[in-house]
């Protein structure tokens, strides 16, 4: 695999397949087996590659997320572990740190204050400090810088300006390799691409104006996808509305109502901080809404004061956005996570109580084709893809009234994400009112049957009928369309 | 600029360990890694009884082994309820045991209230101090740490005021019988440890509560979002402990007719090192209560054994201090090998 100077190379593959594996070899992180070869600018390097010969040649790395400090100031994120120390004293002499991070940002044409602490930046500004940090100790024409899964959380703004600066870099002379999910992303931004599967390199060097989305996906796969952009028209929608929220308000929201049909699917978007992103916990009481009413089935609760396990009780299921942190216990196994929310009052003795746990386990694992198909091994031992099956059937298997969802299918590949939106079309055939917070405008059209943007936590229009990415996306962006749009 | 890596070797930096497989090969594997601990104890015994046929080799040896530890089998159960729902580490249970074993000679012997309800009263005290525990960690949210040395420097210290900086002893034999009777050869308080690890085990494998409180263990957040009442497992655990530390009080001062509050802080490293040594046995990885009470009883065996050889004194200091560490190391290794 070879990334000529002056060029963005993209790297792409299916989870599992061996990018983030590649870049950590790469970053020294991970100590290759024998035989492979790294040279840089001509020079060869021997691996596993160290932190000072990395600094030397230019060779650094933007991790998932940006991989910031939130408490900590800029300064101390940009200059972490290139800390220059005074002759005596052994102390870091931060008037000549503060001009050198001062520097790496003007570089990039950035206006940050250096002591700023990273929390109070805009999502925009934390890009330009990662991407800073990546590039100070590169010399202009020189140098090789990795961006893993980097833009993965910026709004589209953030990521345009995100991309120019990276544009600049390579204009100089130093190449770029970018990683990413996003097809679209990278058949935008690369040159070229090289492609993985399975750990092996499947297509290398592939020009990227010559490549279609479509061949792309047959390269990953393997296989052709079959994704259909609709839902199958067989769903009937039942009249009676699964769920009714009303007047709710949160920290972002502000009075939004939204009412669910049985087998409805409907999408919940806007910019970060619009406050669709809090919709799914408020509704589920998993933050405290500070007021409004939902009614599941039969039952009323006031949000303001009910718990997160009455409504459970009702059948609300969240599926939360960060699968680690809230959704799934990683060092669990599959079993266990799955079964969870139905413990309670299953006590009992020996066999009988594992088999209808294995039943309902291998029921989820088959359904949704969790691989490999072994429910004892912990969560943490499966690919980013399945581990988000895990997450969905746990709640699925449930058959809940109301289905919350967000950012059901963020990083997963495409192969798994087919199984994912199947299973959720399918939760909503079932008779489950599913309501869906995200940004992914084509996964949005592909399931909902409307879509809700919201604007400054407010409901600003309302998408209905057929629902191409593009009109998300327009609705989302660009301001002044208000109302229904037919 | 190039990066050049071989067809077919960018994947293997990080094996993947497969679950299928050979059949023989990873359960033999399994089986050897879950009771190495089993087989170590069995070479250790052999060992002593070559180098020391005529002390060691003796159902003496084994009635001392198995029938002296009821105080840190309670403890090491009661420490093993509060690991297992995530605090790291209540470093209260011995100085709660030790209050609970004063209590009980000094009402019952100094203060002359009927022995019944000087346990009574013993096993409350030990309830109480967990929920001051639970109430501070949880509700409040201090450190467990801090909380708990706190507390177990405190209770040592009203522990020692209220036998005025003696041991007290002068508990009637009949009393005694409540962990000295003889069952089969072994006093009856083995059997209360046998027992509590016992239902302790199932009530981790069998039941929704057991399932609840691991992943409490595991994580908070994923736990109260399926609804789980995590603050409330994480201060019963708490209670329970002083609970458990309560009734093992009892016990051990009705075993030794008394008790010597200024001991008591000597019982916590024992506790610790079984605690983590069990996680190399039964379930590798993992807090588990018989591997806990293998553990144990591996550690008490080893010990005797250098005592007889005649290390003295010392040697139980140098011998649990060191399994803690190769413990804790173990465990550490153990998880990182479950993680691919």
């Amino acid at each position: 695999m070879i990334v000529e100077p002056g060029e963005i190379h993209g790297l792409v593959g299916e989870n599992g397949s061996g990018k983030s594996t590649l870049v950590k070899i790469l970053s020294g992180y991970h100590t290759p087996d024998n035989g492979g070869s790294l040279a840089i600018d001509g020079e060869p390097i021997a691996l596993p590659v160290r932190p000072g010969t990395m600094r030397r040649l230019g060779l650094s790395v933007v991790h998932q997320d940006l991989g910031l400090i939130d408490s900590f100031s800029v300064l101390e994120n940009l200059r972490i572990g290139l800390f220059g120390v005074r002759r005596f004293s052994r102390a870091i002499p931060w008037s000549r740190e503060r001009e050198l991070a001062r520097s790496a940002l003007a570089a990039l044409g950035a206006d940050i204050d250096p002591d700023a602490r990273v929390a109070e930046l805009s999502i925009a500004q934390r890009a330009e400090v990662a991407i800073a940090r990546a590039l100070q100790y590169h010399e202009p024409g020189r140098g090789f810088v990795m961006f893993d899964e980097s833009t993965r959380a910026l709004p589209l703004k953030a990521r345009r300006h995100f991309h120019s600066l990276v544009r600049d870099f390579v204009a100089l002379g130093g190449s770029v390799l970018l990683v990413s999910h996003q097809l679209e992303e990278v058949l935008e931004h690369t040159d070229r691409l090289t492609v993985l599967r399975d750990g092996r390199v499947v297509g290398s060097g592939l020009r990227t104006d010559e490549l279609s989305e479509h061949e792309l996906i047959r390269l990953m796969l393997g296989r052709e996808l079959k994704r259909s952009s609709q839902r199958p028209e067989a769903t009937k929608r039942g009249e009676s509305p699964a769920a009714e929220i009303q007047g709710l308000s949160g920290d972002l929201v502000k009075d939004v109502s939204v009412s669910v049909a049985v087998g409805e699917i409907v999408g919940v978007t806007g910019l970060l901080g619009s406050g669709f992103e809090e919709l799914p916990y408020l509704i589920a009481g998993a933050h405290r809404a500070a007021g409004g009413v939902a009614r599941v089935g039969e039952q009323e609760f006031n949000l303001r004061e009910s718990s997160l396990r009455a409504l459970l009780a009702a059948g609300v299921a969240l599926v939360p956005e960060r699968r680690e942190r809230d959704g799934l216990a990683f060092s669990e196994s599959v079993l266990d996570n799955l079964t969870l929310p139905r413990l309670r009052g299953r006590g009992g003795i020996g066999p009988l109580k594992r088999s209808w746990e294995r039943d309902e386990a291998g029921r989820v694992v088959r359904e949704l084709d969790i691989r490999p198909p072994n429910v004892h091994m912990p969560v943490k031992a499966l690919s980013g893809g399945n581990q988000q099956k895990v997450l969905l059937g746990k709640w699925l298997y449930g058959r809940p009234k109301l289905l919350l969802l967000h950012e059901p299918t963020q990083g997963v590949d495409v192969g798994a994400r087919a199984e994912l939106e199947r299973a959720i079309r399918g939760a909503a055939a079932n008779g489950s009112g599913v309501i869906l917070a995200g940004m992914d405008a084509s996964e949005l059209a592909a399931l909902c049957d409307r879509v809700l943007v919201l604007r400054e936590g407010r409901i600003a229009s309302e998408l209905r009928g057929a629902l191409a990415p593009e009109r998300i996306i327009d609705a989302v962006y660009l301001e002044g369309r208000e109302g229904v749009i037919p | 600029m190039s990066v050049r890596v071989p067809q077919g070797e960018q994947g293997s930096a990080t094996p993947r360990r497969l679950p299928t497989g050979g059949r023989l090969g990873p359960t033999a594997a399994k089986l050897s890694e879950r009771y190495a601990i089993v087989a170590l104890w069995g070479v250790m015994i052999a060992v002593y009884s070559v180098l020391e046929p005529s002390t060691f080799d003796t159902s003496g040896t084994f009635q001392t082994i198995f029938g002296s530890q009821a105080a840190l089998v309670f403890l090491s159960m009661a420490f093993l309820t509060t690991v297992i729902v995530g605090e790291f580490v209540d470093l209260s249970v011995a100085s709660v045991l030790g209050l609970c074993a004063t209590i009980v000679p000094v009402l019952a012997v100094l203060d002359h209230v009927n022995v019944a309800l000087a346990s009574v009263i013993a096993v409350a005290v030990g309830v109480f101090a967990g929920a001051v525990n639970g109430f501070l960690v949880v509700y409040v949210g201090v450190n467990t740490i801090v909380v708990t040395l706190g507390m177990s420097t405190l209770l040592s210290g009203i522990a020692l005021a209220i036998a005025h900086l003696s041991a007290v002893s002068g508990l009637s034999a009949s009393f005694g019988q409540l962990a000295l009777a003889n069952v089969g050869g072994l006093p009856i308080s083995f059997f209360y440890g046998l027992a509590l690890a016992l239902a302790f085990a199932y009530l981790l494998a069998f039941t929704p509560l057991g399932r609840h409180m691991q992943f409490v263990g595991a994580n908070r957040e994923v736990s109260r979002l399926a609804g789980v009442r995590v603050d409330l497992i994480r201060f019963g655990a708490f209670v329970a402990a002083g609970a458990l530390c309560g009734i093992g009080g009892v016990v051990v001062s009705a075993g030794l007719g008394g008790f010597d509050p200024s001991t008591s802080i000597t019982y916590l490293l024992p506790t610790v090192s079984a605690v983590f040594l069990g996680t190399a046995v039964v379930r590798p990885g993992r807090f588990n209560p018989v591997g806990t009470l293998i553990a144990l009883y591996f550690l008490a065996t080893g010990i005797l054994g250098l005592e007889e050889l005649g290390f003295a004194g010392w040697i139980s200091d140098v011998f649990y201090g060191a399994a803690l560490v190769v413990a804790v190391t173990l465990t550490t290794l153990l998880r990182k090998r479950a993680a691919p």
